[in-house]
C-alpha cells in the first residue's frame, strides 16, 4: 500500500508539472469581457482573465508576469478575480485548479488557457496573431 | 476588479517560510509511511493533533515547524520569499480530516477506511514535499465550486 501511494503521488506530480505552464487549445468558452464587466477599449486585443485562490504562491508569481506583460503591451488586458469572491466564473469556464488564465481574443472567444505559472514568452507567441490582427 | 490575498485566516497569521513548509511535509510524509507500514491508529492519532494545531491554532503552533526553527532554519539563514499562512492552514485543515477519518477507521475496525485515508494523506503530503504542489491550494476553486453547488447563494469566504 505505500509503495502503490508513493508511486501514485510521484505520478500525480509528475502529470501536475508536465501541464504546469502549458498552452493548452481547444477550449470554447465564450464571453470573457462579460465576465470582467467591462468591455474591450478600442486598441485592446487580448484578455488575459487570470483565475486565483485567496493567495495561492504561484498566483502571485502569475500576477506579477501578466501585470508586466500587460504593461508593455497594451492590447492585452489583464484581469485577476479571486474564485473566493467569484466562484460563478471558475464554474463558467470550468476551472478546477489555480492559478489558471483563459485567453479570450476581442470578441470574448476563448483563445487558449494555461494552468500554472505560464511562461510569458510562449504566451507572447502564441497571441502575435491576435496582437496583430484588426 | 484585481483581487490578491483577501480573505480567511490569513490577515492574522504572520507569513510563512516556505522551506518551513516543505520540512513539515516531509515530516508528515514519513510519519504517514510509519502508519500504513505498522497499521497503527496511535501514530496517526497523533500526527491528527499536529495537523490539528497547524490549521486550528497557526502553522508556529505546528510542532514541525517549531522544530524546522529550532533546527534547521538557523543554518539556512533567512528565507529569500514568505508565502502567505492562509493555503498552508488550509491544507493542515484538509490533512486533519483525513487524520480522524482513518484514525476512526483503525480503531474501530474498519481498517481499509484507515488504510485508504492515510494513504490519501500521503499523497498530499509527498506532493508537497517532493514537487512543492500544495495539494489543497491547487484544488481550492474546485472545492470553491461544490461548496457553492451546495450553498446555493455563494456566500463564500
Amino acid at each position: 500500500m505505500l509503495v502503490v501511494a508513493l508511486a501514485l503521488a510521484t505520478a500525480i506530480g509528475f502529470v501536475l508539472r508536465a501541464r504546469n505552464g502549458k498552452l493548452r487549445t481547444g477550449g470554447a468558452a465564450t464571453g470573457g469581457w462579460a465576465l470582467t464587466g467591462a468591455a474591450p477599449a478600442p486598441d485592446q486585443r487580448v484578455l488575459l482573465l487570470q483565475l486565483s485562490s485567496p493567495v495561492c504562491t504561484p498566483c502571485r508569481q502569475t500576477a506579477a508576469l501578466l501585470t508586466e506583460l500587460a504593461g508593455r503591451e497594451p492590447r492585452i488586458v489583464h484581469r485577476e478575480v479571486d474564485v473566493a469572491d467569484r466562484p460563478d466564473v471558475a464554474r463558467e469556464l470550468d476551472v478546477m485548479r489555480t492559478p489558471t488564465v483563459v485567453a479570450f481574443d476581442r470578441a470574448g472567444v476563448e483563445l487558449l488557457r494555461v494552468s500554472g505559472v505560464p511562461r510569458t514568452s510562449e504566451l507572447e507567441t502564441a497571441l502575435a496573431g491576435q496582437l496583430a490582427s484588426q | 476588479m484585481s483581487t490578491s490575498g483577501t480573505s480567511g485566516t490569513s490577515k492574522t497569521d504572520p507569513p510563512v517560510d516556505p522551506r518551513g513548509v516543505r520540512f513539515a511535509a516531509a515530516l508528515t510524509t514519513v510519519v504517514l509511511a510509519l502508519v500504513l507500514l505498522s497499521g497503527s491508529g496511535w501514530l496517526l492519532a497523533a500526527q491528527g493533533v499536529v495537523f490539528a494545531l497547524g490549521a486550528f491554532a497557526g502553522m508556529r503552533f505546528s510542532p514541525y515547524s517549531v522544530l524546522f526553527r529550532s533546527l534547521v532554519a538557523r543554518r539556512l539563514g533567512p528565507p529569500s520569499e514568505r508565502e502567505d499562512a492562509a493555503p498552508v492552514r488550509f491544507s493542515q485543515l484538509v490533512g486533519f480530516v483525513f487524520a480522524v477519518a482513518g484514525t476512526v477507521g483503525f480503531f474501530t475496525g474498519l481498517t481499509v477506511l484507515g488504510i485508504i485515508a492515510t494513504a490519501f494523506a500521503l499523497v498530499a503530503a509527498f506532493l508537497n514535499a517532493a514537487f512543492g504542489f500544495c495539494l489543497g491550494c491547487e484544488m481550492y476553486a474546485l472545492i470553491v465550486r461544490l461548496r457553492q453547488s451546495v450553498n446555493k447563494q455563494g456566500a463564500t469566504a
